[in-house]
């Protein structure tokens, strides 16, 4: 098969069929260093896509691009819809349709449970405290850690932070949520609670990019893999491909290291 | 009788402990170990102790016995207020009021929240003698006033203004939680509402003040006016607009060049450049606040700027995932950590600016250490080398107050640091 065939097998929408996110061309470029080369993904509806590949291949500067923590240089993004733009209401607007849970939790240390679960929707969509706390139990629950509510973060383990992490992404009702190596920097007792949590979240329709090396994770659950090196996308497809009969060496490789 | 005690002899159960066993020595033991552990050990030990004992010695003799208390004692109004008119005195004990209130309320409502976080995480409440602890300092100070003011309405008006404190905080700790937010406003506010029970309807205006008020009102304004000065040019100077940032830049290492000597000097000066010509020329207390207040805002804005590279990148990249606008960012998130990581630096340059007023002399103000100063050349005390005395009065009023800042500061430090380890 040629690279232009496998580019647009791999790009081409999944889940329900309707695109969620449209990424054309991107390109990003640190100082003259290029992280990512001409990117193309469209994401479905409640599609689970899996992002691995090795260390700086430029998996986080992907997903990253999509709700603005990092400004792509070229092409085009757009999100249900709605094209990001260096305009701030527009970067607002998206990034209230996308949650993210980050590999360090990056939870508040000075806030409780419950007031970081609160934060957005009581400051950024206005909500009143009572409706944003029962709406914050109710994404605690989810989760499973409704008893941790009072606690600062600082007194939770790895797997409940990042739980609550979760929720607090959850809490503004987002379409798309994206997870940085959510489980990487969890001791392996705890990843499960937290990969489980995904699971739900996954099963009950969200569309999903996860960046993580967890494979379980991705054969049960992922609609698409998306394996990128060096800034591009070297293979993509569903996980029976991918694990039974990847096409390129570069793919090959890698699964042979992390499997 | 002798039954019981041979009762006690009896041998107690051993609580079993899992931590290293409790190492009690007596006395002997201890200083063995401590103090005599080698010969030259020994030799300095004994040096020091003769040295620290005549010492000790000489100013327990000089405080007890040869010093002549009187110049303070017939001057305590004076230390206290000086040129301050006798009969608007009864103003400044309506302030001490209306701040015991607020202060005692503030403190109520605050400290029920924190108590409440402290509760989740399983830290025992802290006890009254923690309170008594912490307010020691001041507690001292007021006992010395009161034995130099010799004056029973003085000691009941003391005693007012505590009952007055600890029965609003009693009150501040009913308020429902919702509004326990507001309790540093509202203290804010009954500073503003002591300043104006002196000053206003008819009252004395500050250029009037002396003594230990001016150098409170100083102080309290200077650090209520420069703390948020100081946020706002750190801030500034981390902006991403050019412009805000080199003015901000540029003002806090211009103030930092400078002695504060001569920003008081030059307040009169700098203050006539601002204002409108032909409008009145600010008063002597004016310019020196404003001085006080421009020299620490700029160490302010340096020392928050500290603690805000210390907040994680990851906070803001959080901050903005979940929507949060820049504002309200810095508000909620990276200022209340920035803050909370500096307590210590920003309560050393309040104390700092404590006893900086004393420069204020230098335009002509009588604060405490001038009236100090002053009392010696009263006919009746001068050339009578009484200036220890009041050197000392004045020496141990500062320590006062600077020692019972450093204990709020560790004491708010700990306090915020519940649930974060
Ligand atoms: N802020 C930055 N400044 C300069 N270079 C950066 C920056 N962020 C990322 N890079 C570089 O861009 C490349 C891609 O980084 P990225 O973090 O996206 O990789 P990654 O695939 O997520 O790797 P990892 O598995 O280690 O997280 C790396 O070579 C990295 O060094
Ligand atoms: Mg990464």
């Amino acid at each position: 098969m040629t690279e232009e065939a496998l580019t647009a097998e791999a790009t081409e929408a999944h889940g329900t069929g309707e695109p969620m996110i449209v990424i054309e061309d991107l390109s990003k470029w640190f100082g003259d260093f290029q992280a990512l080369k001409d990117v193309d993904l469209v994401i479905g509806k409640q599609e689970v896509v899996v992002v691995c590949g090795p260390s700086g291949s430029g998996k986080s500067t992907l997903i990253r691009c999509i709700n603005r923590l990092e400004q792509h240089d070229k092409g085009r993004i757009v999100v249900d819809g709605i094209e990001l733009t260096n305009d701030l209401r527009n970067i607002q607007e998206i990034r209230r349709e996308v949650g993210m849970v980050f590999q360090q939790f990056n939870l508040f240390p000075h806030l409780t449970v419950l007031e970081n679960v609160t934060l957005a929707p009581r400051h950024v969509r206005r909500a009143a405290k009572a409706k944003a706390n029962e709406a914050a139990m109710k994404q605690l629950e989810r989760v499973r850690i409704p008893e941790q509510a009072n606690k600062f973060p600082g007194q939770l383990s790895g797997g409940q932070q990042q739980r609550v992490a979760i929720a607090r992404a959850l809490a503004m009702e987002p379409k798309i949520m994206l997870f940085d190596e959510p489980t990487s920097a969890l001791d392996p007792e705890m990843i499960k609670e937290v990969l489980e949590a995904m699971v739900d979240l996954a099963q009950s329709g969200m569309t999903m990019i996860v960046v993580t090396h967890e494979m379980g994770f991705a054969r049960e659950v992922a609609s698409r893999i998306v394996f990128m090196a060096d800034g591009e996308i070297v293979e993509a497809g569903t996980p029976e491909h991918f694990f039974t009969n990847p096409r390129e060496e570069r793919t090959k490789q890698f699964l042979a290291q992390i499997l | 009788m002798s039954g019981v005690r041979l009762d006690l002899q009896e041998p107690l159960p051993v609580p079993e402990t899992e931590g290293p066993p409790a190492r009690r020595l007596d006395a002997r033991a201890w200083a063995r170990e401590n103090l005599f552990s080698s010969k030259l050990n020994g030799v300095l030990t004994v040096v020091f102790g003769l040295l620290l004992a005549w010492v000790a010695y000489r100013m327990f003799r000089f405080v007890f016995v040869d010093a002549r208390w009187e110049i303070i004692e017939r001057n305590i109004t004076n230390l206290l207020v000086y040129q301050f008119p006798r009969g608007e005195l009864w103003r400044v004990w309506a302030a001490l009021y209306v701040l015991a209130a607020s202060v005692g309320f503030g403190v109520g409502a605050a400290g029920r929240r924190s108590s409440l976080a402290a509760e989740a995480d399983g830290v025992p409440r802290q006890g009254r003698s923690m309170v008594l602890r912490r307010v020691g300092p001041l507690l001292v100070l007021v006992v010395v006033l009161l034995v130099f003011a010799q004056s029973l309405t003085a000691t009941l008006l003391v005693a007012g203004v505590a009952a007055t404190a600890v029965l609003f905080r009693v009150v501040g700790q009913r308020v429902p939680l919702r509004r326990a937010r507001l309790a540093s406003l509202l203290v804010l506010v009954g500073i503003a509402a002591a300043y104006l029970t002196i000053t206003a309807f008819g009252g004395v205006p500050r250029d009037r003040w002396g003594g230990l008020l001016l150098t409170a009102f100083l102080a309290i304004g200077g650090i209520v006016i420069s703390f948020p000065l100081g946020v706002l040019l750190a801030l500034g100077r981390r902006s991403s607009f050019p412009a805000v940032r080199i003015v901000c830049t540029a003002y806090i290492e211009l103030i930092r060049g400078v002695p504060l000597i001569t920003i008081l000097f030059m307040s009169a000066f700098a203050l006539g450049f601002f204002l409108p010509p032909g409008s009145e020329r600010p008063s002597a207390v004016t310019r020196a606040l404003v001085a006080l207040v421009l020299f620490t805002a700029a160490y302010v804005a340096e020392i928050v700027r500290g603690g805000l590279q210390g907040v994680p990148r990851g906070q803001l990249e959080a901050a903005q995932a979940i929507g949060l606008s820049p504002l309200k960012t810095t508000r909620l998130i990276v200022l209340p950590q920035a803050l909370r990581n500096v307590i210590p630096a920003l309560v050393g340059q309040f104390i700092s600016l404590f006893k900086d007023t004393s420069l204020v002399f230098i335009v002509g103000l009588t604060e405490l250490l001038a009236v100090a100063q002053n009392i010696t050349k009263q006919s009746d005390f001068v050339a009578q080398g009484l200036f220890v005395e009041t050197l000392i009065f004045a020496a141990f009023v500062y320590w006062a107050g600077s020692y019972w800042m450093s204990r709020e500061s560790q004491r708010l430090e700990t306090r915020l640091g519940v649930g974060v380890r």
